[in-house]
């Protein structure tokens, strides 16, 4: 009888006292192999990272000394090539992580449960859809962002440090620039929620993995183009004598040609004739950029307009799915 | 313990853009602890009707009330198998029980989830994927009788199990439901899974109402009647008749004496339900409120 009473009770008492419980343990276990393989992703990108920082960096500067230093020009080998490749795939795979990450989520996450009906089974476990959704969000949320961020942290150290004047290393250059500020962390959280309204929206996982892709990349780009006009362009001008005076390591804007009243108009393409440029009533060219120094106003508008995105898309999707069950 | 486990009215569910109704102006009422089976042709809306008082739809029209409250306010208490039997097919058997305890904390009973799993011989670290569909179904009882439901619904639970699993997993399932007095509603299109089983009927035809109350009383509201081919059946309401050369066979509802000429007898559940099922312009007969009406 003891015994019996004892064993009756032991599960209450017992349990395991540790680690995750409720609705997070239930979706990092469902989710467990896509969390090896983002631990793996995580990790094998900071030793990428972290090799670039310092033996990769060594060598690299090694080499430049060795064949570069003091010349017009060199013929690099080996260690600057692998410098290269090494930190541009890490500069192109957090560019790209959204995208999979909203694959992931559109699919796995939502659409699939609700393909297969297992929503259902955990929306008839006193849980309620919301509750279930949130949850869906949340874990995934936070273990993106604590990813991302040491990934971000550490492609910007190593995109600081790194002493080789290169031009396609610059501050400015797409992957570079995208992967060493805020907007690598919040875009995967864009991609996140689209795949989950996605999920909803179609209710199978491969469309809805196939829409989160496009989307994503879609509206990514679309914050990227909309971020670079929200920031107000510095403006160079140059007179017809010194032609456009760009400035080095700048993201361009628009350019083009300025008449006596200031208008802006198309550069016509006289050069040098002079009989062109007075039919035209050029005096001078103009080119809208933005310095290194809008290196953080640019990050920053864009992580809003893509936060402000995800919130949107998170939002409908709790939405959606409060009017779809009761 | 409440004393109405569903109560419907006016209910209705229409789905798509033309409201297409699965289920149209239902209502009934099946008190705690009875054990219901909702029978009807296939498309009568037997799993629209689960999926309503599981709190997994909303009605388009009308009102469902589960354990004295709305559907999704009650969700802890109640239990849902749907039909396809849905589980996470990575999980192992072990882990569903545990996505069990995890999602119904306070409530849920690993002893009786395990001894239904172990009834089965399944092995605790088989995946769900490497499963037959009978041994699916047992899991998928075992995570639904493992939170202690008061209220138990079934879309057609048996439909994947050979005789023998068949029997003996109804025997458990009774048995728990006797001990814990707990109101189960299973629908079915074989009515012979349900026999002896069953207090309650509920039986639907095209999103309505066709029978609903004790089965007792339903069976005693109609009689088998044999006679002579030209004989009257009136007044009683006849539900199907056959006449096969000279000799009449009719299910009918005695709306006063039966003739002495008739033979009567009572009909079994399947003659009941096939008759009814045959004959679908039968008026709907509800005798769920009577015993309300008596206290």
């Amino acid at each position: 009888m003891t015994t019996a009473l004892s064993a009756a009770t032991a599960p209450a008492t017992g349990r395991p006292p540790r680690g995750p419980r409720g609705l997070t343990w239930t979706v990092l276990r469902l989710h467990r192999s896509t969390l090896i393989v983002w631990a793996v992703v995580v990790l094998s990108g900071a030793a990428v990272l972290l090799w670039a920082y310092g033996p990769g960096a060594h060598a690299a500067q090694a080499e430049w000394d060795r064949v570069c230093a003091g010349r017009e020009a060199c013929v690099w080998g080996d260690p600057i090539y692998d410098f290269d490749r090494v930190f541009r795939a890490a500069g192109s795979g957090l560019t790209w992580l959204p995208a999979l990450v909203a694959a992931w989520a559109g699919g796995a996450l939502v659409g699939r449960e609700l393909e297969n009906g297992t929503a259902r089974l955990a929306w008839t476990q006193g849980v309620t859809p919301t509750r279930w959704l949130a949850a869906k969000l949340t874990v995934p949320a936070v273990l993106l962002t604590a990813g991302t961020t040491v990934l971000v942290l550490l492609h910007h150290l190593v995109s600081d440090a790194h002493p080789l004047p290169l031009g396609r290393w610059s501050w400015y250059t797409e992957d570079n620039f995208q992967a060493n500020g805020t907007a690598a962390i919040a875009a995967p959280l864009l991609g996140l929620a689209l795949g989950a309204l996605a999920g909803l929206l179609l209710r199978r996982a491969l469309p809805a993995l196939a829409v989160a892709l496009v989307a994503t990349e879609a509206l990514g780009a679309f914050a990227t183009a909309a971020s670079r006009d929200l920031v107000p362009w510095e403006t160079a001008v140059g007179t017809l004598k010194t032609g456009y005076r760009t400035p080095a390591h700048v993201i361009t804007g628009d350019q083009g040609a300025l008449t006596a009243t200031g208008a802006r108009v198309p550069d016509p393409l006289c050069v040098d004739d002079t009989q062109c440029l007075a039919a035209h009533k050029i005096v001078g060219y103009y080119t809208d950029y933005h310095p290194a120094a809008h290196f953080w106003p640019l990050h920053l508008v864009e992580t809003g307009l893509l936060l402000g995105a995800a919130a949107l898309a998170t939002a409908t999707a709790f939405w959606l799915l409060r009017r779809r069950t009761p | 313990m409440t004393e109405t486990a569903i109560e419907a009215a006016a209910l209705g569910k229409g789905f798509g853009r033309r409201r297409k109704q699965a289920l149209d102006g239902c209502s009934f009422r099946l008190p705690a602890g009875s054990v219901c089976a909702v029978v009807g042709p296939n498309g009568a809306g037997k799993s629209t009707l689960l999926s309503l008082a599981a709190g997994l739809l909303r009605p388009t029209d009308g009102t469902i009330t589960v354990l004295g409250a709305a559907p999704a306010a009650v969700r802890e208490r109640l239990a849902y198998v749907a039909q396809d039997k849905p589980l996470h097919p990575q999980l192992t058997v072990a882990d569903t029980l545990r996505y069990g305890r995890e999602l119904n904390p306070g409530r849920w009973d690993d002893r009786t989830a395990e001894r239904i799993v172990a009834e089965g011989d399944l092995e605790p670290d088989a995946r769900i994927r490497s499963l037959s569909g009978g041994q699916r179904t047992r899991v998928a009882l075992a995570l639904a009788l493992g939170k202690r439901p008061e209220l138990l619904l079934l879309d057609e639970p048996m439909a994947d199990l050979d005789p023998l699993a068949r029997h003996q997993l109804m025997a458990t399932l009774m048995a728990d439901a006797a001990e814990h007095g707990t109101t189960v509603v299973m629908s079915s299109h074989v009515v012979a899974e349900l026999d002896g089983a069953c207090d309650h009927l509920l039986l639907l035809g095209a999103g309505r109402v066709r029978l609903a109350g004790p089965l007792d009383d339903l069976l005693a509201a109609h009689r088998l009647l044999t006679g002579r081919a030209d004989a009257s059946l009136d007044p009683h309401t006849v539900v199907e008749s056959r006449t096969t050369g000279r000799q009449v066979t009719a299910l009918v509802r005695p709306e006063g004496p039966l003739d002495e000429s008739w033979q009567a007898t009572a009909p079994t559940l399947e003659e009941l339900v096939l008759a009814h099922l045959r004959a679908p312009e039968t008026p709907a007969l509800r005798l769920d409120e009577m015993r309300e009406a008596a206290v």
